[in-house]
């Protein structure tokens, strides 16, 4: 067996991180699209009509039972088929296309129970003192529901983030090159070995992320509940 | 200046309000007593269009409106006249105390900030809180958000005020400074309708006692006539239990 080389996770590194952008723009990519239609969904959920709502929980209820690794290969294969039937050919497309749908179908779902959480956890009285202060509805959701929403939705929020960081990595599976990618044909061009200094490259490479997520947020947290968090001193 | 007509409202099967009439004039009042369970607060919401109510009418100077057509402008024109001051405050929780009081008249009324900050100075320091413009309603006792409610639904300059047991959520050491804010504010000549249980303030403040048993009115007039002659039994009886709790309480 080959001895273990800790200085080839460097050069591996070196290699690596110039696929990070490939990473982040796809998750980029997905938590805006996911992030929208999660809006959509979680307002047919608060809103009190039968159908949108019993829709919007299917669509919850379907997309959090499948592994992400199974829709990514259902969509991948699956999509330019049945658009391919409507006369519309996407088998051309870039892969990130595929991996970016595949996501956001996944994050929407999520993000929809984020959304609709926090929306309930403020107070109706927010509203109520919004509107006979003489705002619009749309004055009052903007100005004073969605800044309080935001505060609360936030650690759920990076929490999915970071979950759809790591799940990401399965991306390589339908041949994308982001970091996990490329450490995939690295492996594969070194016929095997390295394949741990590679790993672990990886490893240090979204713990660091993690670690950059997470403290970005929670210095955001902190600022945006400034006013709160004083009180409760 | 404000006369509402036959309101009825009811939630599913159960009728809150069973045609209600109430007639104010400027400068007036009105303390509205009643059991809990009796409709004050569900008329007071009807007023405001927080409760859609089913049947009745509206004359708001001259605005004229059923409440159940009443279209978003009128529903709109009539909240901009009107001050609201909830039993929970409902401070936006997002705004410090001054920026909770420019709210309504920067972004509904389109003052300029300049002013819209000078005005709300000045309410803030009519319910004395000259120190706290820069709180946050978390930083403030109970006794100081309402007072903070109270400024907000005063700073837009509204033609009728109306008060939704403003005191009922606070401690009871509480309960004076908020008073005497209401009280003040009935001397300047606000037009007030005031839901409360506070029996003290409806004897000393009040140009017109309404009493509401089941939704519906019982009786209403100077407060000495409800409450030294009650006409109606159901009166009486309130009277006599509250009146009684509040002896209780005084030992």
């Amino acid at each position: 067996m080959r001895p273990f080389h800790p200085s080839y996770i460097i050069t591996a590194l070196g290699q690596i991180i110039p696929f990070l952008w490939v990473t982040l723009a796809t998750m980029a990519g997905t938590v805006f699209f996911g992030s929208l239609a999660g809006l959509m969904l979680a307002r047919a959920k608060v809103r009190r009509r039968p159908l949108s709502r019993a829709l919007a929980n299917v669509y919850i209820y379907m997309t959090r039972c499948i592994p992400s690794i199974v829709l990514l290969f259902i969509i991948y294969y699956g999509l330019p088929e049945l658009l391919l039937a409507f006369g519309i050919n996407i088998n051309g497309f870039d892969k990130a296309f595929f991996v970016i749908t595949t996501f956001s179908v996944l994050f929407a779902a999520n993000m929809a129970e984020v959304f609709r959480s926090a929306y309930e956890a403020i107070d109706p009285g927010q509203r109520e003192a919004a509107l006979s202060a003489g705002l619009s509805e749309w004055e009052a959701f903007f100005r004073i529901l969605l800044p309080q929403c935001v505060t609360v939705a936030l650690p759920n929020f990076a929490n999915a983030l970071v979950n759809l960081m790591k799940e990401g990595s399965l991306a390589y599976t339908i041949g994308m090159v982001d970091v996990m990618g490329k450490g995939q044909l690295m492996i594969g061009m070194n016929n095997g070995s390295y394949s741990l200094e590679i790993y672990l490259a990886l490893a240090i490479l979204y713990w660091a992320l993690t670690i950059v997520l997470e403290k970005g947020f929670g210095y955001v947290e902190k600022r945006l509940s400034s006013g709160k968090r004083t009180a409760a001193a | 200046m404000l006369e509402i007509r036959n309101v009825h409202k009811s939630f599913g099967d159960n009728e809150i309000l069973k045609g209600v009439d109430l007639k104010v004039e400027k400068g007036d009042i009105i303390v509205i007593l009643g059991p809990s369970g009796s409709g004050k607060t569900t008329l007071l919401r009807c007023i405001n269009f927080l409760e859609r109510a089913e049947k009745g009418t509206m004359d708001f100077d001259d605005i004229h409106t059923e409440f159940k057509t009443a279209s978003r402008h009128q529903i709109n024109a009539i909240r901009k006249r009107t001050g609201f001051v909830f039993q929970n405050y409902n401070l936006f929780a997002n705004k410090t105390a001054l920026q909770n009081v420019t709210e309504g008249l920067t972004v509904a009324r389109k003052v300029p900030k300049q002013e819209a900050d000078a005005r709300a100075r000045e309410a803030l320091d009519r319910v004395g809180l000259s120190d706290r413009y820069d709180y946050y309603p978390s930083q403030l006792s109970g006794g100081q958000q309402q007072r903070v409610g109270i400024a907000r639904a005063i700073a837009v300059n509204p033609e009728v005020i109306l008060f939704d047991e403003p005191t009922s959520a606070l401690d009871p050491e509480l309960v004076g400074e908020v008073l005497n804010v209401m009280k003040a504010l009935a001397r300047d000549g606000a037009t007030m309708i005031v839901v409360t249980h506070e029996m003290g303030f409806a004897q000393d403040v009040a140009s017109r006692v309404v009493f509401m048993s089941e939704g519906t009115v019982v009786e209403q007039g100077a407060p000495k006539e409800i409450f030294r002659a009650p006409k109606d039994p159901r009166t009486a009886q309130f009277l006599r239990r509250i009146l009684r709790d509040d002896y209780e309480y005084s030992i």
